[in-house]
């Protein structure tokens, strides 16, 4: 199992970088993932889709359809994908601290 | 049949089914390896790891040992003279660790092998035995278990599946300013059953747009089943027959359900492997309709005219990535590359290509097993490195599997490039009058 170690916490995380305890998240926690995975910098509107996604996964147990985030964002896909250089998933949904899903992602 | 009292439950289920599926073919390849090392060049986890645990010929080994140690005189007398191990624990993790960890059974070491060995159906064959000792990783199980359980390896509800496809419909009648733009859902009859990767409708649905605006350009008789749409089968890569068995009998049940004449697959690399050519042989019986991939409808749709393509649209540098379970395995090779000199108009191979071309490290069922993550990256250095010689802006490939490893290759590697489905690349292409 690999650590990474913010604020003097350690957080537990998948080979994919994924967090394995998923509720120890917090907003700083997504400012580092997306310093480390080439989103950079967070503004209003990664906020917006990381907000919702973490919303729907606390409700539902999982990430939502893209469809969704576009639709409670305002956001267009393509956005989405400007956004997040690596695309909902591996970016979007590791940002709100989601654990990996399963399929092609 | 092998029985001894020493051995535990789970040993004696293994060592059963080995039995049940030691068969000429796989008696043939277990015997023939001749040690000559010639695969340790063609495997990307050997030439980027260099480590001989790496080269195929020994991952070979983990299962002809266990040949030798139980089927063979030599192997039951003198074991240690002809390399025979006991299916003990020890050998059984580094089993686990090789054939699951250390191959994307991509088959290039195949085409290099002085003999022949099909060393990926010895993995494969590995790999089933590791299910009976439920040591398949536990990522690459979920993914079989919800599309056993959900009927899609995403666990994709079936109305925000509808939603997603709604959606896009809307879309498609805006940029086609044409109200009778459809994705046709659950109708009886039609021509061809369309199938996605359940990765489309959940995260990259622009792939589904595009294949919808080329069947509309085709003026194509089409459907996509929302309760059976799912073209993957991680059973295949996982080695569980009873599970491959039943994603490929819920789409042949599809099929005849909805009448339909033709199945086509979605750019999905080990799906076209799985469903059309070891499927029949899961289910134990011939597929009474056509099975292709829609590289070749598309291909097809090019030559006969049906839609038509200006490649001035595309002015990007474009080269291909080959996907191993469609190409060097499935036969499909050279419509791909038709296709793309059609629609883009700079095109450049990468080399080596084709049957020759190296894994992107991705298949195998590696994106679902990040216990090995480290391992995949690095093993998709080569690929990386054809791509960047190429200069190319864009990587095209038929395979969604590939398009996530490339993704992450992309970054990793800082190669600056845009990846692609075929689909996406021809529907920017299309003329629409």
């Amino acid at each position: 199992m690999l650590k990474i170690e913010i604020e003097g916490k350690e957080f537990e995380v998948d080979g994919d970088g994924f967090l394995q305890q998923p509720k120890l998240w917090n907003e700083e926690v997504a400012c580092i993932f997306a310093r480390t995975d080439g989103t950079g910098e967070l503004n209003e509107k990664h906020w917006a889709v990381i907000n919702f996604i973490r919303k729907h996964w606390e409700k539902n147990d999982m990430a939502p359809m893209v469809r969704k985030i576009c639709q409670h964002t305002g956001l267009r896909l393509r956005e989405i994908y400007e956004l997040f250089p690596m695309g909902p998933a591996r970016g979007a949904c590791k940002i709100a601290g989601l654990p990996k899903p399963d399929g092609c992602v | 049949m092998v029985k001894k009292k020493s051995l535990t439950s789970k040993q004696q289920k293994a060592l059963e089914l080995f039995d049940r599926k030691l068969d000429g073919r796989l008696r043939t390849h277990l015997n023939s390896c001749v040690r000559c090392g010639l695969c340790g060049e063609s495997c990307h986890y050997f030439l980027t790891g260099k480590n001989d645990r790496f080269i195929p010929g020994r991952k070979v080994d983990q299962i002809s040992r266990i040949y030798r140690r139980y089927y063979t005189i030599l192997g039951r007398l003198v074991p240690k003279w002809v390399g025979a191990k006991d299916l003990d624990n020890k050998s059984i993790e580094e089993m686990a660790d090789l054939i699951f960890g250390a191959c994307t059974m991509c088959g290039r070491c195949s085409i290099h092998c002085s003999v022949g060995v099909d060393v990926s159906f010895l993995v494969r064959t590995a790999r089933s035995m590791l299910v009976e000792f439920d040591l398949v990783s536990p990522g690459l199980q979920s993914t079989i278990d919800t599309a056993i359980q959900t009927g899609n390896n995403m666990g994709i509800p079936r109305e925000e599946f509808v939603d997603t496809l709604e959606w896009l419909e809307e879309d498609l009648q805006l940029e086609l300013d044409d109200k009778e733009a459809a994705i046709p859902r659950d109708q009886k009859g039609k021509h061809i059953l369309y199938t996605l990767n359940p990765r489309e409708p959940k995260f990259f649905p622009l792939s589904i747009s595009a294949i919808a605006k080329i069947y509309y350009a085709a003026k194509e008789d089409w459907v996509i089943s929302t309760y059976t749409y799912d073209v993957t089968n991680y059973a295949y890569y996982s080695g569980d027959d009873a599970g491959a068995r039943e994603l490929t009998q819920r789409l042949y049940d599809e099929m005849k359900k909805l009448e339909a004449d033709m199945l086509v697959l979605a750019e999905c690399g080990h799906g076209f492997r799985a469903i059309r050519w070891e499927g029949p042989r899961w289910i134990e019986k011939p597929y009474p309709f056509k099975v292709i991939s829609v590289i070749e409808l598309i291909a097809e749709y090019i030559r006969s005219g049906r839609i038509k393509l200006d490649p001035s649209k595309n002015q990007k540098l474009v080269t291909l990535h080959d996907p191993c379970n469609l190409v060097r395995a499935g036969g499909i090779i050279e419509e791909q590359r038709y296709i793309l000199n059609k629609a883009v108009e700079n095109f450049i191979e990468m080399t080596p290509n084709r049957v020759n071309n190296y894994c992107c490290g991705g298949g195998g069922g590696q994106l679902s097993m990040s216990e090995y993550n480290e391992r995949r990256i690095q093993s998709g250095g080569i690929k990386a490195e054809q791509i960047r010689k190429t200069k190319a802006r864009i990587v095209a490939t038929p395979c969604h599997n590939c398009i996530d490893q490339l993704m992450e290759l992309n970054k990793e590697y800082q190669l600056g490039v845009e990846i692609k489905t075929i689909s996406e690349i021809v529907a920017d292409a299309l003329v629409i009058k």
